[in-house]
């Protein structure tokens, strides 16, 4: 009976063990198969919904036509820059025109991912998308957004051209991929909040106002920092990716660089690339925090909020902070200019800008939206509630200039040059592979001149793969 | 009395007689089969025809066989990887088994407050990995990172852990020693209360040491489940994810991008979903392949 018992304790063991790792090891493969099995379905924008009474309205003009009832569900990337948004704009569009909005915010990846699926299989989880400018090129060629000028939307003139331009696939300028050569550019996104950098600068620093060149700007914070007058000269994101990507950015358009010629050849390792690249790396580094290389746009805030950095190149969602006591300890130090030029004085555009699902349920009311908030009273009223607008209307406001003094510093940055990433749905891989590069440049102290010649080559073999050239 | 027995059995005769005796387990079991065909055979089926696909701007173009599979192999950054997962599972679960050994050891014996010392033990387990993710990097981040601060308060410089190639392999591994010794500790823990006193008893009354005993009974005795707890964390720690996009992104450079995270950024961001998925399809095999292999170990030991 002992015996029986031992035995049968050692076979329950045995097959407890064994089915623990079978169970195991199905579980973790079908977790990793799980992950590949997502939907991935496809289907192409479906056709235009029939007309409605809001696509009659004209657009920009009163809000007696822009009514209806029911709900709009807008989707959208947790952003400081959408507070304003949520806060002034939503209640108002409530009020004027009836119609219910539910804001759904997620995670930035998080959001780009979902929005794509629900927008490819069609399930109706939004009506519009507010998205960061470069996902349109992917959501554009993937058929998820409603072409917009059917229903009476048009790209406004009162919509400064770098911005509008961004809501037009394929682009209206530039290079582009395969398979849209010879189509017309369609409007499917307008802006929603405009978004650029610009400089954040110490004016106990730069006394004289913002550095007109980044020779300057390197000897002024430099000459600080040695001084002990301030702990870094400069701050910058360098991440590896579209962090460094971004602090770079400025620099190399600044140089006279591009990222990609007129048939997609990369062109980041030219001569001005490369110099450009040699400057942020070595001379813009040695100003920096030592681990800057760790450092993304947390950390950069940090350091020129608390009053550690001279200057950062930032987006406006970041540079607004400074003149906020809650989050800066420099409030009343921080100025802000257009960027230093070494040529030209260029910076990065990265805008919000809202479309329409192809599956939107309540596409109608999507429509009234688009509608009501291109006016430019509502870009008024978003200037004033903190907000860059769109239109010049809310950049040339006095009331939202008084209140926001990076207004006018980025209308000008606007004029004096603001250029977008490159309009391809395979930026953010080719992104990942240069700022891959560029942070092992950074953290081994390199000029990053063989790292770029080795990322030109990967980006020009992963985009073969995709049949550019 | 005997009517009512008779009329107890009839339906059983009944199901005798219609012959589906044989069929009704099959029937029992059913619903369980469904429903792991519905959640683990469907998405490995979906997932190889998605590696079989071109995908371009999130639609299937056309079928391209195994031509996925052949990029994947190909592709150097894969390759990185996969290496560095290798490393990464290997340091992170040799460290998890000898910190969870020597603390389930020190933990078996009933002492005061053990129970609420077990208690404190497990605790990083359960939490989840992304908060875990956010912990690390305020504990690691150069500027204002606890490491930081105190070594400053010691007269040093910035700990930029997470600012230079080898260190920042390193911190990940530390935070994976963190997260998962408790599940190692709790597994062996379990493994030795369940042990048979005997051999401990004799091997006491013959004088020997205790490492002695621990080399000649505890270490062979404890072995298949030590064998279980290696290969659960293996397979687990294959597949980390979380705590690598919240505190390195896969840097600097490539030195932290492990397979999950690669197809992560292959498959949601870049969109190229039968590379992505022929990626992970691969790593899968693998991982089939050393669970069965570790099978097949274990009814060796138990023989």
């Amino acid at each position: 009976m002992e015996g029986r018992q031992e035995e049968q304790l050692a076979l329950s063991r045995r097959r407890f063990i064994q089915t623990g790792l079978a169970a195991g090891g199905a579980l973790a493969a079908g977790s990793v198969l799980a992950a590949c099995g997502g939907s991935s379905g496809g289907g192409t924008s479906s056709a235009a919904a029939g007309s409605t009474a809001a696509a009659g309205a004209a657009s920009g003009t009163g809000t007696e036509d822009l009514k209806g009832t029911g709900q709009i569900i807008i989707g959208g990337f947790e952003d400081g820059a959408l507070e304003p948004f949520k806060k002034v704009i939503l209640p108002l569009f409530t009020q004027e025109t009836g119609i219910k909005t539910q804001f759904l915010l997620e995670p930035y990846d998080s959001f780009f991912s979902k929005a794509f699926q629900d927008g490819t299989s069609k399930s109706g989880q939004f009506d519009i998308y507010i998205m960061d400018d470069p996902w349109i090129p992917q959501y554009a060629a993937g058929g998820v957004l409603e072409p917009l000028e059917q229903y009476g939307l048009t790209a406004e003139d009162t919509y400064p051209a770098p911005f509008i331009d961004l809501g037009f696939w394929p682009p209206k300028s530039g290079p582009r991929v395969k398979g849209f050569e010879d189509q017309d550019p369609t409007l499917v996104a307008l802006p929603t909040i405009g978004d650029l950098q610009t400089l954040t600068y110490r004016n106990d620093v730069f006394t004289g106002g913002a550095p007109k060149t980044y020779d300057e700007f390197v000897k002024t914070a430099g000459d600080a920092q040695k001084a002990g007058k301030i702990k870094y000269g400069y701050v910058f994101r360098g991440v590896k990716g579209n962090p460094i990507v971004g602090s770079w950015w400025p620099v190399m358009q600044s140089y006279g660089a591009d990222m990609f010629d007129d048939k997609w050849e990369p062109i980041f390792n030219s001569a001005e690339g490369k110099a450009s690249a040699a400057f942020l790396l070595q001379q813009l580094k040695a100003i920096a925090p030592p681990d800057v290389a760790e450092y993304n746009s947390d950390q950069e805030g940090a350091a020129i909020l608390g009053g550690d950095a001279a200057a950062a190149i930032q987006y406006s969602g970041a540079a607004i902070k400074s003149d906020d006591p809650a989050q800066s300890k420099a409030v009343g130090k921080l100025d802000f200019g257009v960027t230093p030029a070494q040529t030209k004085a260029v910076s990065q555009l990265g805008i919000f800008i809202h479309g329409i699902s192809s599956g939107a349920p309540n596409k109608d009311n999507a429509v009234i939206f688009c509608k009501w908030f291109a006016q430019d009273r509502i870009q008024i009223e978003l200037a004033r509630g903190g907000d860059l607008p769109v239109k010049r209307a809310g950049f040339e406001d006095q009331q939202a200039v008084s209140q926001h003094r990076l207004l006018p510093v980025a209308l000008a940055q606007l004029d004096s040059g603001c250029t977008p990433r490159p309009r391809t749905p395979d930026w953010s891989e080719a992104e990942v592979i240069i700022g891959t590069a560029l942070n092992q440049a950074l953290v081994k102290g390199t000029d990053g001149s063989a790292e770029l010649d080795q990322a030109a080559k990967d980006v020009k073999a992963k985009l073969d793969s995709l049949g550019y050239y | 009395m005997a009517d009512v027995a008779a009329e107890r059995t009839r339906p059983i005769e009944r199901v005798r007689g219609a012959g589906l005796e044989k069929v009704l387990p099959y029937l029992f079991l059913a619903p369980a089969l469904l429903l792991v065909l519905a959640v683990i055979a469907y998405p490995m089926i979906r997932g190889f025809q998605i590696s079989t696909q071109f995908y371009r701007f999130g639609r299937p173009l056309r079928s391209v066989g195994l031509d996925n599979y052949r990029e994947a192999l190909d592709d150097k950054v894969f390759r990185a990887a996969v290496w560095t997962t290798i490393r990464y599972v290997f340091f992170a679960v040799l460290f998890e088994t000898l910190l969870g050994l020597v603390l389930a050891m020190l933990c078996v014996r009933e002492l005061p407050f053990i129970r609420a010392v077990r208690l404190v033990l497990i605790i990083p387990m359960i939490v989840t990995p992304v908060i875990v993710g956010l912990v690390f990097r305020l504990l690691y981040a150069s500027d204002v990172g606890l490491l930081t601060i105190i070594s400053h308060n010691l007269g040093g410089g910035d700990v930029g852990l997470l600012s230079k190639e080898g260190s920042a392999f390193w911190a990940i591994v530390l935070l994976d020693v963190w997260e998962w010794t408790p599940l190692m500790f709790l597994i062996l823990l379990a493994g030795l209360q369940s042990m048979p006193q005997e051999p401990f008893e004799a091997a006491k009354v013959d004088g020997a040491s205790g490492w002695r005993t621990f080399l000649d009974h505890t270490l062979p005795l404890l072995k298949p489940v030590l064998a279980v707890a290696i290969v659960l964390r293996t397979l687990d720690a294959f597949t980390t994810f979380d705590q690598i996009y919240v505190l390195t992104q896969g840097g600097p450079g490539t030195s932290t991008q492990l397979v999950a995270y690669y197809g992560y950024d292959s498959f949601f961001r870049f969109q190229r979903y039968g590379f992505a998925a022929a990626m992970l399809i691969m790593c899968a095999l693998v991982l089939l392949a050393f669970s069965a292999m570790a099978v097949r170990m274990l009814r060796r030991m138990d023989r």
